[in-house]
């Protein structure tokens, strides 16, 4: 027990150095996911024919490619035609052009789903399309978006770890490096296991008690 | 278009796809005026008040609504006349259709301050004033889910009154009511037409609209099948498609399908 527990504390500052850069990426990628998974989501739904099939096509394609895939394309294939990327750069790339497909479905569906009468209402109300959909359809749609947006979260955490093949210092990377050093492969894993699961945590808790409070205001 | 006519419709016609829902329809509603459309389910009630502020595009015909001009067959109205229209056009909901996320307070003054500008202070003070007057200034910080049905119809119109809209149109606004709200909602709407306001209101209140409607429109059968003074039409209807319709509704114990069947013309209704 004393053993383990030493273990763990001696490798705990590498792997937190390791989980900022998880962390960050998971962030990066989540904001560049969001915006451009609203704007999918935004030309899946406009009227203009051109940006549907070409949101439709993107979204088609990209979601059944797996992430790996998609990482090492932006990473080595990009390379060979001349498009340099650092490892966290196409990281980011990667995994945010991917899940942007995930979000741009999610709130495409919400979006959907709100009530028809409350955009006759806007709208015989006289707010134009854009308006309509910032003070209307978007508050409205939050609650149908954040438990599915979660639930892409912890699958987008979980991805990042694929980076660590790009040699990006991750989470991941660190307890990979540390094991092929101290073999203590089950160690490192756990302790790694352990970090992803708190991080993901905490972030649930504070999306669900943001939901929560939004939802008290309402009633 | 002699200047107290506030909406005049020539030939209007309307069809979802194949299906026809009205035919040439040509009324006039001058200001002041109120005016009651009648007429069994699916006879194209709603889609008529709803083509007259564009909700739903018409197919044919020609539309004058407060100085403009819009003849059918066109699916976009430039974004300037179809707001100029919307914002003096007021309209009330079958379904209320308040927004659930915005309290009592914020859905009256949302588009006042989005659309018009309004400062948010005098968007306020004119919204407790007409919640005053539909005697709902106590639930001025409620969410909708928290009000009655008549409660949220009358929050309704005055959403709509907040805009100082020039016409009102009504969509069965008290057919989703339990019988004992339906009193104050009516109230409402008889107090905006004593104050002369324009209206135009799909009902089923037969009292209500011999009452306050200066004007009967009966549609029927893709059109209208008789218009006049309420009074006139109501009581002694010329045509037989109308005396039909409003026997059926003043006299719903003596239904049978003989005159369902009549109702009924195949394709007519939902
Ligand atoms: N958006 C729509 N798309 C297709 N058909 C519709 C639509 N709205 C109404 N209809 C059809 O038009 C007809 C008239 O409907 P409506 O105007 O709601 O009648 P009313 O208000 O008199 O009951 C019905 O047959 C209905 O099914
Ligand atoms: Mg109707």
């Amino acid at each position: 027990m004393q053993t383990l527990w030493s273990v763990w504390m001696q490798y705990l500052p590498l792997l937190l150095k390791g989980t900022v850069m998880t962390v960050e990426l998971t962030g990066a990628a989540l904001v560049v996911g969001v915006v451009f998974g609203f704007l999918l989501a935004l030309g899946r739904l406009s009227h203009i024919r051109v940006l549907d099939t070409v949101a439709t096509g993107y979204v088609e394609v990209i979601r059944a490619i797996p992430v790996l895939i998609i990482l090492f394309i932006t990473y080595y294939a990009f390379a060979e035609l001349g498009l340099v990327l650092s490892g966290v750069t196409a990281a980011v790339v990667s995994l945010g052009g991917f899940y942007a497909t995930q979000y741009g479905e999610i709130f495409r569906g919400s979006i959907l789903g709100i009530d028809r009468g409350q955009t006759e209402a806007a709208a015989a109300l006289g707010l134009s399309h854009a308006q309509t959909l910032r003070r209307v359809v978007l508050p409205q749609a939050f609650f149908t978006i954040l438990p599915p947006a979660t639930n892409q979260l912890s699958n987008l955490i979980k991805d990042t770890s694929l980076v660590f093949t790009i040699s990006v210092a991750d989470l991941m990377y660190q307890a990979n490096s540390a094991l092929s050093v101290n073999f203590l492969p089950m160690d490192m894993l756990m302790e790694a296991g352990v970090i992803y699961f708190i991080f993901y945590l905490i972030i649930a808790k504070v999306l669900g008690r943001w939901e929560l409070n939004v939802q008290r205001r309402r009633n | 278009m002699s200047n107290d006519v506030v909406i005049r419709t020539d030939r209007l016609t309307k069809r979802f796809g194949p299906l026809s829902v009205f035919e040439e329809v040509s009324l006039e509603v001058k200001k002041s005026e109120v005016m009651a459309i009648i007429g069994p389910s699916g006879a194209g009630k709603s889609t008529f008040i709803r083509c007259l502020n564009y909700l739903h595009p018409f197919n044919q015909g020609k539309l004058d609504i407060l100085g403009h001009t819009i003849l059918g067959g066109k699916h976009h109205l430039p974004r300037e006349e179809l707001r100029d229209i919307r914002t003096r056009v007021g309209m009330v909901f079958q379904t209320f259709n308040l927004f659930p996320h915005l309290n009592v307070l914020e859905n009256i003054t949302l588009a006042p301050v989005e659309v018009k500008r309004v400062a948010r202070a005098n968007a306020n003070e004119r919204a407790m004033e007409l919640l005053e007057m539909v005697g709902l200034s106590a639930k001025a910080k409620m969410y909708p889910k928290r009000l009655s049905g008549g409660e949220q119809q009358r929050v309704a119109i005055c959403r709509a009154l907040a805009m100082e809209p020039e016409v009102m149109l009504f969509d069965e606004p008290t057919s989703m009511l339990d019988p004992e709200l339906v009193g104050d909602v009516l109230a409402a709407i008889r107090r905006l037409a004593s104050d002369g306001m324009t209206m135009i209101l799909v009902t089923h209140e037969m009292q209500f609209a011999k009452d306050v409607a200066d004007t009967v429109v009966i549609m029927a059968d893709h059109g209208v099948v008789e218009t006049g003074p309420a009074r006139e039409v109501l009581e002694s209807p010329r045509t037989e498609r109308a005396q039909s319709f409003l026997h059926r509704v003043l006299h719903p114990e003596e239904a049978n399908d003989l005159i369902d069947a009549k109702m009924a013309p195949i394709g007519g209704r939902q």
